[in-house]
């Protein structure tokens, strides 16, 4: 269970403070799959990033389990993201001199996973192990990013509007992917998006406006990533 | 314009070791000019062998130093023009895509000879104001005519015009090569187009050693600048400890300040290069939960072999110098001890080399901790 209390987020100096998170609370069940949506500047990637241990809040907790990760120390924080937390961002950020062996290696290391090709079969990139990010497609790319964040078995993955960067076919190609690997190994996601179609494919939807929570619903059917528009 | 002056500013570096290289040849080539014309005027046979050894050594060390010297300055050139277009891909690119030429985009690039200039003529005045100290400490040894400082037209063209406009115009080659890649290539991202070539099977490898590996492979001319610094380092303070019985203290401390500037400049150059070409990287090892510790090992560590490599070459140059020489050059002049390996040297130099080293690398390893990871995924 992840206990988000109070959270509060500024940027800028005291003449010219800019207020991105409102004191938003939320809990999130193990396994859930939740959806945040919201426009562009609603606040929903800093509360993905201050969720996630990359931010710091000003104020408020986010508890996992028993643990606050706000209070912890920067090693502690580092040592709970090895831990615990996958990460899949919009633009792959793939370490573009390594294949795709070794980008998936990067997580698979953290955790000792020396299963880690399985992970890369599971993505449908067996046959281009030996290849480098620049040789391949968006959607191979994100497919490859989608590997590496679960080569490291993370309880709890954020995503980053993943399909943004990508076509209509791909992105549904990449989110069937996602959520099949989320029903197989069973961790928490927590995807922020822009697009309302995506979120009819998750167990909670979060809706977000001006740096508040708006809204939380429940699915009572999801569905498939080629079953929503798009 | 496509490279503005602001953008020589960056080549601090290639100025210094430009003004290093020409101070040195400086001194010794306008005293040989100085001593030829005197040549006349030498009666003894001593003062002959003495003559002799002296323009034998003006030419060696103007030769070796310069020499050595002027490749790095070149190799420095062509690093920060690659480096330029790499990371101006795009701008170079679009200005391609719009009719623009390779020459007509590349012929701006004479600024970066700028720096050359600016080095040489810094070089060249600071060691025309030290030539009166220097024939003072060559005439004090009483063996050749007395000498007084000349200007010398023909090396001041030497030493700032001829380099100046010979590094503007390599700028300029070496650009024009560059830019002949299709426009789409300089549009992408550096590393996009960059694969085939640089493939190396290391299935088996773990991620953090792959990194460290890579990160030499793909610049390679900064594990030449990493291994030059140290190389500076060991050679040049060595070559002044264990040259005081064949020269003045003061060439000892000038060869040691040259040393360490050209050492501490060098590794600075490299080594910020090195963080900065790999923020993204570390950034993402951040995400993933790599520590700091693991950041900077793979990042920076691989390039301590290269420096201690550069410290045993920098032994064996300066003690092949040195011996070449006392043995050759001055074969024919009395009173000049032996030379040995001096081992106590050697010792000092590796105890001061050891801590230098590892504060500069500790003091990039904290600006590697103080990456934000936000601002970095944001650019």
């Amino acid at each position: 269970m992840i206990s988000i209390s109070e959270l509060v987020k500024s940027y800028g100096n005291a003449g010219n403070k800019n207020q991105v998170l409102k004191g938003i609370s939320l809990q999130i069940a193990d396994g859930d799959f939740v959806v945040i949506l919201g426009a562009s500047g609603s606040g929903k990637s800093t509360f993905l990033n201050v969720i996630s241990g990359l931010e710091r809040p000003d104020s408020g907790s986010v508890v996992y389990g028993t643990s606050d990760i706000t209070r912890l120390t920067d090693e502690k924080l580092t040592q709970f993201r090895k831990d615990n937390i996958g990460f899949i961002f919009q633009q792959y950020y793939l370490l573009p001199n390594m294949t795709v062996e070794k980008n998936v290696r990067m997580g698979a290391d953290l955790a000792g996973n020396r299963e880690y090709r399985e992970m890369i079969t599971a993505v449908g990139l067996e046959d281009k192990t030996g290849k480098y990010p620049g040789e391949l497609s968006g959607g191979e790319q994100q497919r490859v990013s989608v590997a590496r964040a679960l080569a490291k078995k993370p309880k709890t993955l954020f995503l980053d509007e993943p399909t943004g960067a990508l076509d209509e076919q791909t992105g549904r190609q990449v989110l069937d992917y996602i959520c099949r690997l989320h029903q197989e190994y069973g961790f928490t996601m927590v995807m922020v998006t822009h697009n309302q179609n995506i979120a009819e494919m998750a167990d909670t939807v979060v809706k977000m406006n001006s740096g508040k929570v708006t809204e939380v619903s429940a699915n009572e059917q999801r569905k498939t990533a080629y079953e929503i528009g798009w | 314009m496509v490279v503005g002056m602001k953008d020589t500013v960056k080549l601090v570096g290639i100025s210094v070791i430009a003004a290093c290289a020409v101070f040195v040849c400086t001194l010794f080539l306008n005293y040989n000019r100085d001593l030829a014309a005197m040549q006349g005027e030498i009666m003894t046979e001593a003062g002959m062998a003495m003559y002799r050894a002296q323009v034998s050594t003006g030419k060696v060390v103007a030769a070796v130093s310069g020499g050595c010297l002027a490749i790095t300055s070149v190799i420095m050139l062509l690093f920060y023009v690659k480096n330029y277009i790499d990371t101006h891909g795009r701008e170079l690119g679009i200005l391609k895509a719009l009719g623009y030429s390779g020459f007509k985009i590349a012929r701006h690039f004479w600024v970066f000879g700028l720096s050359v200039f600016v080095g040489c003529a810094l070089g060249y005045g600071l060691a025309f104001l030290y030539l009166p100290s220097f024939y003072a400490l060559q005439n004090a040894e009483q063996l050749l005519p007395e000498i007084e400082v000349q200007f010398h037209i023909s090396v001041a063209f030497f030493l700032v015009g001829v380099p100046a406009v010979a590094f503007s115009v390599l700028a300029v080659i070496y650009a024009r090569l560059r830019l002949r890649r299709p426009v789409l290539d300089l549009l992408k991202d550096k590393h996009e187009y960059q694969t085939k070539g640089n493939r190396r099977e290391t299935k088996d490898q773990p991620f953090l050693k792959e990194l460290a590996g890579s990160t030499v492979r793909e610049r390679k001319a900064l594990v030449f600048f990493v291994t030059f610094s140290a190389f500076c380092f060991s050679a040049m303070v060595q070559m002044s400890l264990s040259m005081k019985d064949l020269s003045s203290e003061t060439m000892a401390v000038m060869m040691m300040t040259i040393g360490l500037i050209l050492a501490f400049m060098t590794l600075f150059l490299s080594l910020s290069s090195v963080v900065k070409g790999n923020t993204k990287t570390i950034a993402m090892m951040r995400v993933f939960g790599y520590p700091y510790s693991d950041c900077s090992k793979a990042v920076l560590g691989c390039y301590r072999p290269f420096s201690y490599m550069g410290f045993v070459i920098g032994t064996i140059y300066q003690y092949a110098l040195l011996k070449i020489m006392v043995s050759i050059v001055f074969a024919d002049v009395g009173n000049v001890p032996e030379y040995r390996f001096d081992l106590t040297a050697c010792a000092i130099t590796l105890g001061l080399f050891i801590p230098a080293y590892e504060i500069v690398m500790y003091g990039y390893a904290r600006r590697i901790r103080r990456l934000s990871v936000k601002s970095v995924m944001l650019e």
